[in-house]
């Protein structure tokens, strides 16, 4: 299938992805390097032997991961861009993964960009956590991506748009954003009530007939809850804002 | 503070409906509209309605109130109508308190019947904020009402029926509308408002979401791009579109505030656009004297909609004592009227939904 | 599943929080806080989260005075990430009849002796301090600049991640089905989530703490009552201080975000357990708001709400443990005063569970002082 695609098949992916022992313990590099080239920049490139000696030059490189450092040098040289970086002791959440990149501009430091699979398909939102600027203006830079964990051998590469806007407004009365949203709930705050008492989403004139479901969407999204089952909050009278005047009567005039 | 026998939320298709089923009993009924005038949505619907003669089939919308309205006037003694009257609240003990012209009132019915419709759902994309991005609610009501054209060009999010009608609406007030774009692999709408609109023109693209909305002071233009199978966008596949307006039709989600208020038992019902009510076949919530009818019991046609007014305001009206003789028979009806409405495959999701919160009846 | 503790606190509001904070601050391992629902979802997440030290008696003066040097600070303390957005605007406490006057005027005493620098004002220097005060409806007022109100949600949240990193485990989402009692020793609890062996509950479940208490048949004497508030659409800054009014039954305060939010109390309001809204609160509330305060007619009502006061004799808490039944402490019957409170709760019952002095003698707060009669009454209450 690579061969018509030039995307692996779940097959391939499977055979080069290190065993999850590896991942748990420590960052270590992925070859993704699936046909026999003439081709051995990555073996010269390990100081640390973490590269098996080739016996011949189209062997496919192999790996061995407990002398792997993950020190990036294979990255940044090899002519295929087919070597990653994944890190999963990143955080108790995320992994990173850093990508060779030769495009220009280069993402910065904190950006939040779109993590795409090997297909050229979005992924996740992704935050720029390491840019590594070629010493050379031809030399390869790399980027070091936060994904969500399972994410980690899904994504290779990145578009500098954010698709999954985080700027996107989602309650308008309180102009929150999806992107304080997610954050929330990434942070463990699954539930309405809980993002609406803490970010406000939801206690504005509104209340919440606008981005309820959009913030029940994103829950969905990033637990799997399903709609059905999620905590309502209540809705409250009155139905619309009015003058507290007029329940004196009379003084509510406009 | 106000008593009557019957309270009615909400003066469009299904209240007024109920209105004059109850009173057509002989039970005495307030009607609760929010806005200036009765009808509710039928005002914006220029276009002819489906269904049956029972249902004002090839009748457009704003006839059809009108034919309402005059149908009310036979009850008139029966029928007290309460227009720029918001519902503030429905409290435990039953009152409602209501802001009518610009007044504090309260009400104390006997029983409530909530036709409160539905609202506009919203999509989330960057620069979803900008001027020029109406709801499909929005543009009809300045278009049909105030005579307004909204813009010049104009994308429309959503090919369901509702999508559909206000592109051809849009139209034949003279905007060009440059694409409907559906998120779906089809078009959800009937098909004939489909071909009416597509033989004018107008591309329909499933499969298709809006990337982001571009301008800086209001909508100057829009991307859109394809999903593949699995809803994801697919690269490379974006469209520019030169547009000034985006309007989004993504469906509907019932009102109900008032019954998560009054402690109804809601259940959340994709098929039927969100929370709805549990309700017996007589269309009474799980609160004793609570009815239900309209988009407010799940989102459907104006057609089916007002069936279920006539028929809560039947069961109310009977749950009060009143038309013993004609329940029945007109109960009967109804509910076959109901039925035959939602007979084919368009009913098909509705059915199932329905299935989902509709109790058999346990008479206290 | 079965898990041991060291201590179950059963509630996560601020006193719930901010107890296994302090227990956990003082080394104590394996501390347990369950709650039925997420954090706040009860009385904390519905109060009007003002903090005075305009009390009538010492004690309180003391308690909310440890509670408000605590909460200036509490942003650091507790590592908070974001913002428990404590605002000292001041109290500003408005007398309305001969008896509050004279009341008032022994309480600003009172405060001063115990370095409150509260004072007494004239009704034209209240006007000062809150322009749109209908100065003619009033006597006289005392304020106080250090009172002020924060953020109940954030506030709890700050001393929830606090506890957790301390090591605390919070259960959200985890109701309590029972409590195991052998002789007459606290064993366990039973929850929906499995079992946890612990020598040591903690009652912190404010509007439900009967209910608790009933499961190791120990009799609280509290009652629940319902009360309500109101908030308005967000407008520019107008007031400062929050206004109060023990005769004229208001309490009303300006958030940082700009809406108002007022409450009263009502002695008619249901005792159990109910927390539906009404139109009674409404209107009465709209009445004296606008009565005292003018403006505030004019600003758009966005939503009301209720919650639960737990109420005793003589509205003030019970703190300690039960001579019933060994294991077993109390930190309820907080009367409207518990989210004010929570910094002082939090340090004396992590104190008195370890057997340590406590910082503020609260040993005439038990439970068995109503038997006894020894109410300990407390002058300035709404």
């Amino acid at each position: 299938m690579i061969e018509k695609t030039g995307v692996p098949t779940k097959e391939d992916i499977e055979e080069i992805t290190p065993p999850k022992e590896i991942r748990e313990k420590q960052a270590v590099a992925v070859i993704e390097c699936y046909k026999e080239i003439p081709c051995n920049p990555c073996y010269t490139a390990c100081k640390f032997g973490a590269i098996k000696e080739f016996e011949d030059i189209n062997d496919r490189p192999e790996i061995i991961y407990e002398k792997c450092v993950a020190c990036g040098q294979c990255v940044i040289k090899c002519p295929g861009l087919a070597i990653f970086i994944i890190d999963e002791t990143y955080s108790e959440t995320e992994a990173t993964v850093q990508i060779p990149y030769e495009y220009l501009p280069l993402p910065k430091e904190g950006d939040y960009v779109t993590a795409l699979d090997r297909a050229g398909r979005p992924v996740c939102r992704a935050k720029v956590v390491k840019v590594r600027k070629g010493k050379h203006p031809n030399m390869t830079s790399t980027v070091t991506m936060a994904v969500p964990k399972e994410h980690s051998m899904t994504v290779r590469s990145l578009n500098l748009e954010d698709y999954f806007a985080d700027n996107t407004i989602i309650c308008r009365c309180e102009g929150i954003t999806l992107g304080e949203i997610r954050q929330l709930i990434s942070e463990g705050y699954t539930t309405i009530d809980e993002i609406k008492r803490i970010s406000r989403a939801g206690m504005g004139p509104c209340q919440g007939r606008t981005c309820r479901h959009l913030i029940m969407q994103e829950i969905r999204n990033a637990t799997g809850q399903n709609m059905e089952d999620m905590l309502m909050p209540t809705f409250r009278q009155p139905t619309k804002p009015v003058k507290l005047g007029l329940f004196v009567g009379g003084e509510g005039d406009d | 503070m106000i008593t009557t026998e019957i309270a009615i939320i909400g003066g469009g298709p299904a209240g007024l409906s109920a209105a004059i089923s109850a009173a057509s009993l002989g039970a005495k009924v307030a009607i609760l509209e929010r806005d200036g005038r009765l009808g509710g949505q039928l005002i914006k619907q220029t276009h002819k309605f489906f269904g049956s003669e029972k249902q004002y089939a090839s009748t457009r919308g704003f006839d059809i109130a009108k034919i309402l309205e005059e149908e009310m006037e036979k009850y008139k003694d029966k029928i007290d109508i309460y227009t720029n009257a918001t519902v503030l609240g429905l409290y435990e003990d039953g009152v409602l308190t209501i802001e009518h012209n610009k007044k504090y009132m309260k009400m104390k019915p006997e029983k409530i019947i909530v036709a409160t419709g539905a609202s506009e759902k919203f999509l989330s994309f960057p620069n979803n904020d900008l001027p020029g991005i109406y709801g499909a609610g929005a543009v009809q009501t300045l278009m049909n009402e105030y005579g307004v054209k909204p813009g010049n060009n104009v994308l429309m999010v959503g090919a369901g029926n509702i999508g559909l009608i206000v592109s051809y609406q849009l139209m034949q007030a003279g905007v060009r509308v440059k694409a409907i774009i559906d998120a779906a692999p089809q078009i959800g709408g009937y098909l004939v408002h489909a071909s009416k609109v597509r033989r004018a023109g107008v591309p329909i693209l499933v499969s298709h979401t809006i990337k982001r909305a571009h301008g800086k002071e209001s909508v100057e233009g829009a991307t859109i791009w394809q999903l593949d199978e699995r809803w994801q966008p697919i690269e490379g596949t974006e469209k520019y579109l030169d547009v000034d307006v985006i309007c989004i039709s993504v469906g509907l989600s019932p009102l109900t505030e008032f019954l998560w208020q009054a402690g109804c038992e809601m259940k959340y019902i994709p098929e039927l656009g969100g929370h709805v009510a549990i309700r017996d076949e007589n269309l009474e919530t799980s609160v004793n004297g609570i009815f239900i009818a309209g988009d407010v019991a799940g989102v459907e046609e104006a057609s089916s909609a007002m069936v279920e007014g006539r028929l809560a305001g039947i069961c109310a009206a009977n749950s009060l004592g009143y038309g013993d003789d004609r329940f029945e028979e007109l109960r009967r009806d109804y509910t076959e009227q109901l039925k035959s409405l939602r007979s084919g495959p368009v009913g098909a999701k509705i059915v199932s939904g329905l299935s989902k919160v509709t109790v058999k009846k346990q008479f206290a | 599943m079965t898990k041991t503790a060291s201590v179950v606190i059963i509630g996560g509001g601020i006193s719930g929080c901010a107890i296994a904070y302090n227990l956990a601050k003082k080394g104590v391992k394996d501390v347990v806080v369950v709650e039925r629902s997420y954090l706040t979802s009860g009385a904390t997440g519905r109060c009007g989260a003002g903090i005075r030290t305009q009390w009538g008696t010492e004690r309180n003066c003391k308690l909310a005075k440890f509670s408000v040097d605590f909460f200036e600070n509490a942003n650091e303390i507790l590592g908070y990430k974001r913002d428990i957005e404590f605002k000292q605007g001041g109290y500003l406490i408005v007398a309305a009849t001969e008896k509050e006057v004279e009341q008032f005027k022994k309480n600003v005493e009172l405060q001063n002796s115990l370095g409150i620098p509260s004072k007494y004002l004239s009704p034209q220097e209240a006007k000062e301090i809150v322009p749109h005060l209908d100065e003619t409806k009033i006597l006289g007022a005392t304020f106080c600049e250090l009172d002020g109100h924060l953020n109940p949600f954030h506030t709890t949240e700050a001393f929830a991640q606090a506890a957790e990193r301390l090591g605390v485990e919070i259960m959200t989402f985890t109701e309590v089905v029972g409590i195991d009692v052998e002789g007459d020793k606290i064993k366990g609890v039973h929850t929906t989530k499995g079992y946890i062996s612990t020598p040591i509950v903690v009652n912190a479940a404010g509007g439900y703490c009967r209910q608790i208490g009933d499961m190791v048949n120990v009799d609280i004497p509290t009652y629940s009552e319902r009360h309500q508030i109101l908030v308005t659409e967000p407008v520019e800054p107008m007031q400062e201080p929050m206004v109060m009014g023990f005769s004229l039954n208001i309490y009303t305060q300006q958030v940082p975000h700009g809406s108002f939010l007022i409450g009263r109390g009502d002695p008619t309001e249901p005792k159990d357990l109910r927390i539906t809204s009404s139109w009674q609160f409404m209107e009465k509330m709209a009445k004296t708001a606008c009565d005292l305060l003018p403006a505030l007619g004019k600003l758009a009502v966005v939503r009301q709400w209720a919650g639960l006061y737990n109420m005793t004799a003589d509205a003030q808490p019970i703190y300690g443990p039960v001579k019933e039944v060994e294991g077993f402490y109390l930190a309820v019957g907080f009367s409207g005063h518990g989210f004010m409170l929570g910094p002082a709760t939090g340090q004396i019952m992590a104190e008195i569970i370890l057997g340590e002095p406590t910082t503020i003698d609260v040993s005439d707060l038990d439970k068995d002082r109503f038997a006894r009669g020894e109410l300990v009454l407390e002058p300035s209450v709404v």
